[in-house]
């Protein structure tokens, strides 16, 4: 294929190899050179083509190309490529002689450069298939490093728009569920965020636009071409009624909403406070309010709430008094009328509230407290309620994977959906109740672990980073810019995906990982094509995924009008 | 006794001295005296350009005796089809007035004869196994236009022209002389005959274009062409006024412009490029020759 330069250094670590006459070398190819040294024998230099470059060498002038084009001087075509070694065999460090014949890497190499033969455990192999190489191989990753055995959690970066982070996020789940690499994968659990449109809404259906190409990659891989078997999909209810608020897919979603009792139950009234950090004391409130409403809802069965000291003439329209004295909440703004109430005294004149209930905070704090939650029940109204028995989404039950819709919530209930649904979750593995896996798959990290700001969900995601890979619990995270997440969160992910980056962002430090080519490729990064760091492999790869087999929207849903279809669908 | 380096890089030693002989009887083939246009006519394919370089390495002696280590290259650059490229570059290291090849390192000396007396005799050796060498390129090469750098001192088949681009000879009495300094860039004058060790030739002056054009000493841009004269000088000297000024180099980025033509430009480079660094040889030479045990 080609000779290591003398003219440039030759390291132990980086070198330069000159393509002879047709030879070929693209950026990614991996090539091995041999090294021999009397007092250490043979040695093998494997390493990642990261530069290629081509030149008119020994011409000063940049106008000698013209003259070259005319045909009036001769000129020597230089083609060289820049290599950065990812492995030494054995480790010797000496650099490679000038003049050493470099071979494309092919079949054992290749998995000895990338480092593919120490994949694997005491059963087996844990090589999971991450995506194609530009030769067509198979990238693996190694699972150890997904699952949580040595490393866990995968961060995922790109605009978006190019069809990167959730395919690809998606296409790794597919891997993970049916490549038969993950061992339990039949008890793994995936809990899907679904934060734009209804991408992720037609998982269960096949792709009408998968190719016969895309569909040999899938057989590459070693992976079915077929959508996801088993998915619950959920959505919040509307606002007014109880059917789910979804768009484009009307079968099978199940509206999800939480019922007053289990809102007290379970704490959740933190997650309707993003900015908690902000004011210490109110923090301090909304802590023991929680505690107080965990009390009140003690043994009730719900789904509304009942409390003993509603003062009956003020309720509004719909509150009736019980045999035994109590008054029903019957929904969320009850429930903060309820509160009101309680904090600070009846409406009427300069009460004051209920002692047990202050904590001896001063006034200005139990009203700014009050003023939130006010302001809460219009975006969370529809998704606490008192009238139904509650139906919140739970990912350790039914399907294997849940797809749970905050598309068309406003953000604060987009953080109290996200923040008690994964706080449950990872209680709940904490305390044991689900022996199984547990992949969580969220956008907009930014978001809910902002860098600079302090949130109740921030808290739970940090959790999960880390402590989460080792009790089961991993977390796919994604975001457009992994600068305005939370470092512990980037930094706990052992496995990272870059797609295309905007340039400045791309410059971060964030991103140093990545060899400055690297960095700069990230800017052209095509459709379906990502740049996977972990931690075994000295080098990224870039990696080609393959069309989604599953529906990424309704227009691509194969439609499937066979008697047999028909049949189940009328006859359930 | 062993032969012992006595000198790196000699060629500070050797004296330029342009010998300048007399024109001999002048004999115009042309007439009118008068500045000549054209060039119209499309270039021969193949296209040869041959040229030469030589280097003085080192001066080793043994005893009294002094030989001339260097190296010499020649090669051939084609032009045909559009493309250029090179053609059997050929790069040979020779000591002059050695008796028996020498070994230093890798390098090998080949022996060749000098060719007179003391330091002259040396370098006169030097030459003389360049301009053999490029005789050797010349003879392999077949059909088409040669042109040669220097003097021609061949015959061939084919059509051949050699060019001179330093004028320290007088070909044209001074009359017929003052033409040179009215010649316009894309004309030449009349052929006339010159007679050289035996060989007949034509031969003319051309001017080359030489930007910025303005005032220039009247041997700016001025190229002497030759060529045997039994062949069909006149078509070929209509050829050079296409040929020359269209491979004239750019000053630029040839000290030597324009004199010196773009393909032979890139040989030369190539061939120094085969010579190997000087700095590289002469170490080996001081570590194989240089003293010691």
């Amino acid at each position: 294929m080609g000779l290591v330069l003398g003219s440039r250094e030759a390291t132990p670590l980086e070198f330069w190899v000159g393509v002879e006459g047709d030879g070929l070398l693209r950026l990614d190819d991996l090539v091995v050179v041999e090294g021999f040294h009397p007092q250490v024998g043979r040695v093998r230099f494997f390493g990642m083509v990261d530069h290629v470059a081509k030149v008119h060498e020994g011409e000063g002038f940049d106008t000698d190309t013209f003259l070259a084009v005319e045909g009036k001087i001769p000129v020597s075509l230089a083609y060289v490529a820049h290599v950065s070694v990812t492995r030494i065999l054995p480790e010797e460090f000496f650099p490679p002689d000038p003049g050493s014949p470099a071979y494309l890497a092919q079949g054992e190499d290749l998995e000895l450069a990338l480092y593919y033969e120490a994949m694997k455990n005491q059963r087996g192999s844990t090589k999971l298939p991450a995506g194609l190489l530009k030769n067509g191989e198979v990238a693996y990753l190694n699972l150890e490093f997904l699952n949580g055995v040595k490393g866990g959690h995968v961060n995922i970066s790109g605009i978006s728009g190019v069809a990167a982070k959730t395919s690809y996020a998606t296409f790794l789940l597919k891997s993970l569920l049916e490549s038969g690499v993950l061992e339990d994968a039949h008890q793994a659990k995936v809990l899907l965020f679904n934060v734009k449109g209804e991408d992720l809404f037609f998982l269960d259906k096949p792709n009408a636009r998968l190719t016969e190409e895309a569909r040999k990659a899938y057989a590459r891989l070693g992976l079915p071409a077929t959508p996801f078997g088993s998915v619950a999909f959920l959505a919040p209810p509307k606002k007014e009624g109880y059917l789910p608020d979804v768009d484009t897919r009307l079968e099978g979603v199940k509206a999800y909403h939480w019922d007053l009792v289990q809102f007290c139950q379970r704490g959740l009234l933190p997650f309707l406070f993003a900015d908690r950090g902000l004011m210490t004391n109110l923090g301090f409130l909304v802590a023991h309010v929680t505690e107080k409403l965990r009390r009140l809802a003690e043994g009730q069965k719900g789904p509304h709430l009942l409390v003993e000291d509603w003062p009956g003439g003020e309720a509004s329209e719909g509150m009736s008094f019980e045999q035994l004295g109590k008054a029903r909440l019957k929904s969320f703004s009850d429930l903060v009328r309820y509160l009101e109430f309680k904090l600070l005294g009846p409406e009427s004149g300069e009460g004051e509230g209920d002692r047990g209930w202050t904590a001896r905070q001063a006034k200005g704090t139990l009203e700014a407290f009050v003023r939130r939650l006010r302001a809460s029940v219009e975006n969370l109204g529809h998704l606490l309620r008192g009238d139904r028995p509650g139906n919140p989404p739970d990912p350790l039950k039914g399907e294997q994977v849940h797809v749970v819709d905050l598309a068309k919530l406003s953000p604060q209930a987009q953080m109290f959906v996200v923040g008690s649904l994964l706080k449950d979750l990872f209680e709940r593995k904490e305390r044991g109740q689900y022996r199984g896996r547990v992949f969580i798959v969220l956008d907009e990290l930014n978001k809910y672990a902002p860098r600079d700001e302090e949130s109740p969900i921030k808290d739970v995601l940090l959790d999960i980073a880390e402590r989460g890979r080792s009790l089961g619990v991993i977390l796919i995270g994604a975001q457009q810019t992994a600068s305005e997440v939370e470092r512990r969160v980037v930094g706990n992910a052992a496995i990272r995906v870059v797609g295309r980056l905007d340039a400045a962002e791309a410059e971060r430090p964030e991103y140093r990982y990545l060899p400055a080519s690297f960095r700069q490729r990230a800017l052209i990064l095509p459709q379906g094509a990502v740049i996977l760091h972990q931690p075994e492999i000295p080098v990224p790869l870039l990696v080609h995924f393959p069309f989604p087999a599953w529906a990424t929207k309704r227009e691509e849903v194969l439609e499937d009008n066979s008697a047999e279809a028909l049949r189940r669908e009328f006859l359930g | 006794m062993a032969w012992r380096l006595l000198r790196l890089e000699p060629a500070s030693l050797q004296e330029e001295l342009p010998s300048s002989p007399e024109p001999e009887g002048f004999h115009p083939l042309e007439a009118p005296w008068e500045a000549k246009r054209g060039g119209g006519a499309s270039w021969p394919e193949p296209l040869y350009f041959v040229d030469g370089r030589e280097r003085a390495e080192a001066l080793v002696a043994q005893g009294p005796r002094l030989a001339l280590l260097g190296c010499v290259a020649a090669g051939a650059v084609v032009l045909k089809g559009g493309r250029t490229g090179f053609l059997d570059l050929r790069v040979r290291r020779v000591g002059v007035g050695l008796e028996g090849a020498l070994w230093a390192g890798e390098l090998v000396y080949e022996p060749v004869p000098s060719l007179g007396e003391g330091l002259e005799g040396l370098w006169a050796g030097l030459r003389a196994a360049r301009e053999a060498l490029e005789k050797e390129v010349a003879e392999g090469l077949e059909g088409g236009l040669l042109v040669v750098d220097g003097p021609v001192r061949l015959l061939r088949e084919g059509p051949l022209l050699g060019y001179i681009k330093t004028h320290w000879a007088h070909y044209l009495p001074k009359e017929q002389e003052a033409l040179l300094e009215a010649l316009a860039p894309g004309e030449r004058t009349p052929a006339f005959r010159v007679r050289r060790k035996g060989l007949e030739l034509a031969s003319w002056y051309l001017r080359l274009p030489l930007p910025p054009e303005g005032v220039r000493p009247p041997l700016a841009g001025l190229l002497r062409v030759e060529t045997p004269l039994h062949g069909p000088f006149l078509e070929l000297a209509d050829l050079s006024l296409g040929l020359f000024p269209a491979l004239a180099s750019h000053p630029v980025k040839d000290p030597r412009a324009p004199q010196n033509l773009l393909p032979v430009g890139g040989l030369e480079r190539e061939l120094g490029r085969r010579m190997g660094r000087l700095e590289v040889v002469g170490r080996m030479l001081a570590r194989h020759l240089g003293g010691g045990r």
